[in-house]
């Protein structure tokens, strides 16, 4: 939930930065969800949002995120967007890509829920933080993956690494019952086009894509992700 | 007649709200005569999707064919996404 190791959280535990209640009958340490989420406010501007919404994807143990971080559904993720692309638009070094921010954003976003509705495997919704300091968009999900949701209109996928070049790489007819790859070759051509660097993973595949290098270089993850995990950077 | 996007909202995303929004307009495509143009005006449109797009243009793009018309697009994230539905639809939208 915080994106730490065990070793940060006992250091915070006696440095009395984030204090476990009592483990009289226990060797775990145990925190109170309203200070954990108290902490997360406190220090929003420290915090990795990256390992946050990665290890919320990871976990076998399914929870609601952070709520700050959590969409529970499209209306809420829409709401959520319109305030980024305000956000973003106050940015006088982004004046002129904001909308294309903002739109992959929502592209990647807005995906999420049209591939799981209905069919979220434990969480409904998504994570969905940014940090525009340090000029970061992440977005993630628990939900079925690329793998899931592309086989239905090319069985002959074989692996999470097979079903992401496919969803950045093939045009699939606009009319097909599934269309999550169009939304994605959209993605992909506006960050080759821009200042903008996109690291996305579905279950045991990732890939990277930068200015200039819509190479679609796909690779084995080392952490296995329940569903999405897209980090924007620009 | 002209269909104003920004009536619909300035950030225009999803699937779900371009099905909506083609479904809550298209009673009053009803009123477009026989050889009459039918243009888009992107004017006031902030963030702009190929899933609300293709959802909301596609039906358009498939129902007036040549007659129709899009305005205003010299916002990026229009221009990218009239770009990739190019690609998907395998035919050109007529700009103003």
């Amino acid at each position: 939930m915080l994106g730490v190791s065990i070793q940060t959280l006992r250091r915070w535990d006696d440095s009395g930065k984030l204090s476990s209640v009592s483990r009289k009958t226990s060797s775990h340490r145990h925190y109170l969800e309203s200070e954990i989420e108290d902490h997360i406010r406190d220090n929003i501007k420290e915090l990795d949002l990256f390992k946050i919404g990665r290890n919320w994807a990871a976990d076998n143990m399914g929870a609601e995120p952070f709520s700050d971080f959590y969409c529970s559904d499209i209306s809420v993720f829409q709401a959520r967007l319109t305030r980024l692309e305000n956000e973003l638009s106050e940015l006088r070094r982004l004046s002129r890509i904001f909308p294309l921010i903002s739109a992959i954003s929502g592209e990647i976003g807005s995906n999420s829920f049209d591939h799981n509705l209905g069919n979220w495997p434990d969480i409904r919704g998504i994570f969905f933080a940014w940090d525009l300091k340090r000029r970061k968009i992440v977005l993630a999900d628990r939900g079925q993956g690329i793998l899931a949701t592309l086989k239905r209109v090319k069985p002959e996928l074989k692996n999470h690494q097979d079903a992401l070049r496919t969803a950045f790489t093939e045009v699939i007819s606009g009319r097909a019952p599934e269309y999550r790859g169009n939304g994605l070759k959209f993605v992909r051509d506006v960050v080759a086009d821009n200042k903008i660097n996109l690291f996305f993973q579905t279950g045991g595949a990732l890939l990277k894509i930068q200015k200039n290098n819509s190479k679609i270089n796909v690779q084995k993850s080392v952490i296995h992700l329940r569903g999405c995990l897209a980090l924007i950077q620009f | 007649m002209t269909i104003f996007l920004k009536k619909f909202g300035t950030t225009l995303n999803g699937r779900q709200f371009g099905k909506e929004s083609f479904a809550a307009f298209e009673p009053s495509l009803r009123e477009v005569k026989e050889d009459e143009p039918v243009q888009v005006d992107f004017e006031g449109v902030v963030t702009f999707t190929p899933s609300w797009g293709d959802e909301f243009l596609g039906p358009l793009f498939n129902r007036f064919g040549d007659r129709l018309l899009l305005k205003n697009t010299k916002n990026p994230s229009v221009q990218a996404v009239l770009k990739t539905l190019v690609k998907i639809y395998g035919k050109d939208f007529n700009k103003e």
